[in-house]
């Protein structure tokens, strides 16, 4: 048994495999799972895997958000980069891509040559273009984080990206009194906007395209389009990171 | 005797031919205990939120501090906020005398800006070029700890960059100075050389994060090349003090900079380069030409206020390593 923990802002992602396939899988509020199956010792952060009702999860590697401030007693961690680039090549079973992973609070462009992280970039320090965004853009709409991720046509142009400016931003456009639907594909597109830079710097033939953010369809729809390649969205986009970490453990 | 604060790395040798202590206010900011709280007490005086750490650093050094008589504030070639910064100083009543490398590296035009200076200090061509004899010995002994780092490995980064940078003005003491770089060597040339690992190179102004050398040695990396504080201690001497400072790579733009790095990544044998820059800094855009015309990865890490690296940028660093090894 080999196990993968992705310590995110918004989620924590578990994963089980055995044998090269995946047996389990998790995903718990961050908050949550520090609260009830957290502990705090003198080495560092101890996890109740028994209470997590896994059985044995064998060999245990995790990462999370600056690896440094992650200390899981009896894991073996790895860095962000190298859990994402881990998950998308085993996903996919490609060795040459970009990928773009979107997630709660962070963005990371990496390019892939060979299964092997050769550049990338990272979002400025803030949570803007991330999912923190979205939620918060969806909010505002009063819509689900699922019904904004489809809207993709007529964008209303929409300058800030900042998850708190981009509400007063937003607010100013519902007054002028464009559809839920251009606004949704407004707030769809200045993400585009945003990765799209990032993404120019380390562009392959496929991207593949990773995070919670990757569940929308309306984002994909727009990186094809205007950036002319194969975005792939392999199966698990939300527990590559989990993913990658359970491979290294292998 | 005044002390004599300096914005940036300044011909040095005229200010203490005039007698004068020179002080580079950045190293007064940077290695104060309560630096953050320097930043903060200019933003308090109307600084803004979204300008360079290092200009409320400086200001606030200067203003809400004591022992600095007057200013050079450099007007071109470091930094247009310093501009703001001589008229916020005038505004506290603090007299500055502004000095501006010429864009073009023009000889008679750097002549003229020193000679403005040799008159505001008051003193002679004849002293300037004593006190340059002295420095370029002191120079040359610091070229030396720069050798032993990546040649010998048997200086830190950290160091490097320590001795280098102190260069803009000697500490205010060339003896002190001196007598703390012999000892200094004599514990160097003594030391084991640092084993292996990722060799990088540090391009850009020197980093307002307190722990980069440190942080990268453990995560198996060392700092062997500091580009801007290599250019400081002036390395090469010339027997011309104006050639000298025409040499000086950092105020005259990027691609004179590009000239003088791309021989050290070969020398040096870098795996990569970590780019620094300062939020809200012009020399951001100049990252783009570093990309472009630097065949070995690049890292740009950005700082804003002083203290210790954060989590993010941290992440970036050690994967960055991760990738280089």
């Amino acid at each position: 048994m080999q196990c993968g923990i992705d310590l995110g802002s918004r989620n924590v992602k578990l994963v089980l495999m055995e044998d090269n396939a995946i047996v389990a899988t998790r995903i718990y509020e961050t908050a949550d799972f520090y609260r009830t199956y957290g502990r705090r010792d003198a080495k560092g952060l101890k996890v109740d895997f028994a209470g997590l009702g896994l059985g044995n999860t064998g060999r245990v590697v995790a990462t999370g958000y600056g690896r440094n401030t992650v200390d899981l007693v009896g894991a073996t961690v790895i860095s962000e980069l190298k859990a994402h680039t881990n998950g998308a090549c085993w996903q996919t079973g490609l060795t040459d891509f970009t990928l773009l992973d979107l997630g709660g609070q962070d963005s990371k462009v990496i390019k892939v040559r060979g299964g092997k992280m050769v550049g990338f970039e990272t979002n400025d320090k803030c949570a803007a273009s991330t999912g923190r965004y979205l939620e918060n853009m969806a909010a505002v709409l009063g819509i689900t984080i699922e019904e904004l991720g489809e809207y993709s046509e007529n964008p209303v142009e929409l300058s800030a990206t900042c998850a708190i400016f981009g509400e007063s931003e937003l607010i100013g456009r519902i007054v002028e009194g464009f559809s839920v639907a251009e606004l949704g594909a407004g707030v769809n597109y200045t993400i585009f906007k945003r990765v799209k830079p990032m993404l120019a710097a380390l562009i392959s033939e496929i991207v593949v395209f990773t995070g919670g953010v990757a569940l929308g369809g309306a984002i994909r729809g727009m990186i094809e389009r205007e950036m002319g390649v194969q975005v792939i969205v392999p199966k698990y986009p939300q527990l590559n990171g989990a993913i990658g970490c359970a491979v290294a453990a292998g | 005797m005044s002390r004599i604060g300096i914005t940036t790395t300044v011909p040095v040798e005229i200010i203490l031919a005039a007698g004068h202590t020179p002080v580079d206010l950045n190293n007064i900011f940077i290695s104060d205990p309560a630096a953050t709280r320097l930043v903060e007490e200019a933003e308090e005086a109307g600084y803004p939120r979204n300008v360079c750490g290092w200009i409320k650093g400086l200001y606030a050094v200067v203003v809400k501090r004591e022992g600095i008589d007057k200013v050079i504030a450099v007007t071109q070639g470091d930094c247009s906020n310093t501009h703001a910064l001589m008229e916020t100083f005038q505004l506290a009543g603090v007299e500055s005398i502004p000095f501006a490398y010429p864009y073009e590296r023009d000889y008679e035009a750097l002549k003229q800006q020193m000679e403005r200076l040799l008159a505001a200090l008051g003193t002679y061509w004849e002293q300037v070029a004593a006190v340059k004899r002295r420095l370029d010995g002191v120079r040359a002994k610091v070229a030396e700890i720069d050798r032993l780092t990546w040649q010998e490995n048997k200086v830190s980064g950290w160091h490097n960059h320590l001795y280098q940078v102190s260069c803009s003005d000697f500490n205010g003491d060339v003896d002190a100075f001196e007598a703390d770089v012999d000892s200094f060597l004599v514990r160097a040339q003594a030391a084991t050389p640092a084993a292996g690992g990722v060799r990088l190179g540090f391009i850009g102004v020197p980093p307002i994060f307190t722990d980069i050398y440190t942080y990268v040695e453990t995560q198996g990396a060392r700092i062997v090349f500091n580009e801007v504080q290599r250019q400081f201690a002036m390395p090469g001497a010339v027997p011309d003090i104006i050639e000298q400072y025409r040499a000086y790579t950092y105020p005259y733009g990027v691609f004179g900079r590009i000239a003088d790095i791309q021989p050290q990544i070969a020398e040096r044998r870098l795996d990569g380069i970590i780019h620094y820059v300062q939020s809200f800094c012009f020399r951001q855009i100049e990252d783009m030409v570093f990309r472009q015309k630097l065949d070995v990865p690049i890292l740009t890490i950005e700082g804003d206020k002083p203290g210790k690296l954060d989590a993010r940028t941290r992440l970036r660093i050690d994967s960055f390593i991760e990738m280089l090894r």
